[in-house]
């Protein structure tokens, strides 16, 4: 059994925190195929949120690397919104599995919308206001490389998104 | 202007139609459309599936009239005014949830407004009023003071549908045959709601259904231009007017693998070809909208004329397993959630159109011109529209004050 010696969790713990701000900096600025980077080959990313008018969990977006990576090519055929995206984000928990290589991570998130031409770019354009806020659940994998995002679930305590938008958040 | 309009006229002969845009800004319209439409019509509300047990209840509101919808404890839904008729404040709060559940301010089984205790069984009938005796004698009988029952009826998909009328026609007359094209995928057996979202945007409420009443706009949609303007049989698809003001879009096989990431579907409703897509658009504000696997139902709660809400619905089937609801939201999910390839480019045309058309801005011609055949660019989707807004209203979309000399140009 290869348990991890005290020092090597504490390590962990920072470069998992680390793997998560890094990932928020990408995403921030829109460098969506660095931030698959972080993840591994077998990564799953959804979106998801509780209806309480409906009563039921729902998925609102869900893909894998290569569905991602399709999604992120298409981009620029697609019309949307120019306003930018910012995350602030705390790291709650770290939670690493010694033996199996592998740790969570619960953070928690505001997403603001800096908008550029969403609706009207003479009045609004510069003005940012709270797009999102809920969590995120992370799964890694520890290889020799150090983390590896195997699955990220953003659980959305929004739920009225407007426009909505076409990016990963 | 170089081309040939009618001064007046509303899709009359050749001349090309156009509307007034201020019948999408005008504060005083808006309120007149309250009264003589939205407040005349039924309007499909929430899916039988989100009150599944007898004493579940939605709350919602139409045309400002907070409105409950429970099923009764003999298992049939109703609707009622969700207004204390005491002192007209609202008896039931959240978005829903189950009158089994007691409230600190009365008993369960019951609806009870919290401000004076007064309590109301699921038929709507008054039950409790605290210290009656004492403080109105026989002055007040319980009898008397029973919630407001509204016009309702369970069809069409199993949607809730809702009057605030109590003289309004019979739903299946107001209807007539505009289902009849997804009569089989709706009717055949029970469907069930797996995606619920809402959108509030700074923009008209008939901007909305006018998008979903033309196919002109799929130039926006990347993805409708790859899997369908590009395919066979787009430009065959075909629009059919309704009395009423409905109107529906004949299928077309859709190919989804023309998009990249996307895949062709395996699931479908009864009836309904795998990559099929038919619309069903309802006068005043409600498209049912089926692409193959998922069925979406969007309703409009008209907030100002420069405001409206949008409910998406999605839906497959009661009897799917839990693997194909997934299927069914992933496909879903692709185009329509709010995520999704197509909704946000909607909902930011409407939101461009919020603005070029604001209160108080000057008059302009918005052209609903095009005529190919009721063919899939055709705008007679929004013509026959317009034609039963101007007999509610008693005004015409292209002259609406014809008492003020300023014209639209």
């Amino acid at each position: 059994m290869n348990i991890l010696a005290k020092s090597e969790l504490k390590s962990l713990d920072q470069a998992i925190r680390e793997t998560i701000y890094r990932a928020c900096l990408l995403l921030d600025d829109e460098k969506f195929m660095d931030w698959l980077a972080l993840c591994a080959p077998d990564f799953n990313y959804r979106i998801t949120t509780y209806s309480p008018e409906i009563r039921r969990n729902m998925t609102w977006y869900q893909q894998d690397v290569a569905g991602l990576r399709g999604m992120i090519e298409m981009l620029p055929k697609h019309n949307t919104d120019h306003g930018r995206l910012t995350r602030h984000v705390t790291v709650y928990t770290v939670e690493a599995d010694g033996s199996q290589r592998e740790a969570k991570a619960v953070s928690s998130f505001a997403c603001y919308r800096t908008m550029l031409d969403g609706i009207n770019s003479h009045i609004d354009s510069g003005e940012t206001q709270l797009f999102l806020i809920g969590k995120y659940y992370d799964r890694f994998r520890i290889d020799e490389d150090g983390p590896r995002f195997v699955e990220r679930n953003v659980f959305l305590d929004t739920r009225r998104l407007d426009k909505g938008s076409h990016y990963p958040i | 202007m170089n081309i040939e309009m009618g001064k007046a006229a509303y899709d009359i002969g050749e001349a090309i139609p156009y509307v007034d845009s201020r019948i999408y800004s005008d504060r005083n319209i808006f309120e007149e459309e309250l009264e003589k439409i939205w407040k005349k019509v039924w309007l499909a509300t929430v899916h039988e599936s989100e009150l599944p047990e007898p004493l579940d209840f939605r709350t919602l509101t139409l045309a400002r009239e907070p409105i409950i919808i429970v099923r009764g404890s003999d298992n049939k839904v109703r609707a009622f005014l969700n207004v204390c008729p005491h002192r007209g404040n609202l008896i039931l709060r959240q978005p829903s949830g189950s009158l089994t559940v007691a409230e600190p301010s009365g008993n369960a089984n019951h609806m009870t407004c919290m401000f004076h205790a007064w309590q109301f069984d699921c038929f709507g009938g008054c039950v409790d009023i605290p210290r009656a005796k004492a403080g109105y004698q026989d002055r007040l009988r319980k009898e008397d003071v029973s919630l407001k029952k509204l016009p309702c009826e369970v069809a069409h998909g199993g949607f809730v549908w809702v009057s605030l009328d109590s003289n309004v026609e019979p739903l299946s007359e107001y209807i007539g045959a505009a289902f009849d094209i997804m009569k089989q995928e709706l009717d055949t057996e029970p469907l069930t709601i797996f995606h619920y979202h809402k959108a509030i945007i700074p923009s008209n409420y008939k901007l909305w259904h006018d998008t979903n009443s033309e196919f002109y706009h799929d130039y926006m949609h990347y993805f409708n231009r790859a899997t369908s303007m590009q395919q066979k049989g787009y430009f065959e698809r075909q629009y059919t007017a309704f009395p009423n003001g409905h109107c529906t879009v004949g299928s077309m096989e859709v190919k989804y693998d023309a998009y990249q990431g996307a895949a062709d579907r395996v699931l479908s409703f009864p009836g309904m070809a795998r990559n099929g897509w038919k619309m069903v658009d309802l006068f005043p504000g409600a498209t049912y909208n089926i692409r193959g696997s998922s069925l979406r139902v969007d309703t409009m709660t008209p907030l100002g004329p420069d405001r409206v809400m949008i409910e998406f619905r999605g839906l497959g089937l009661k009897r799917d397993s839990m693997e194909e609801q997934e299927q069914r939201v992933r496909d879903h999910n692709t185009i329509w959630g709010p995520f999704g390839r197509n909704l946000h480019e909607d909902l930011l045309g409407i939101t461009g159109q919020g603005v070029g058309m604001q209160p108080g801005s000057t008059p302009r011609r918005i052209l609903h011109g095009r005529r190919e055949n009721n063919t899939i660019h055709d705008e007679i989707g929004m013509r026959h529209f317009y034609k039963e807004w101007s007999g509610r209203m008693g005004r015409s979309p292209s002259d609406p004050f014809p008492e003020v000399a300023v014209a639209a140009e």
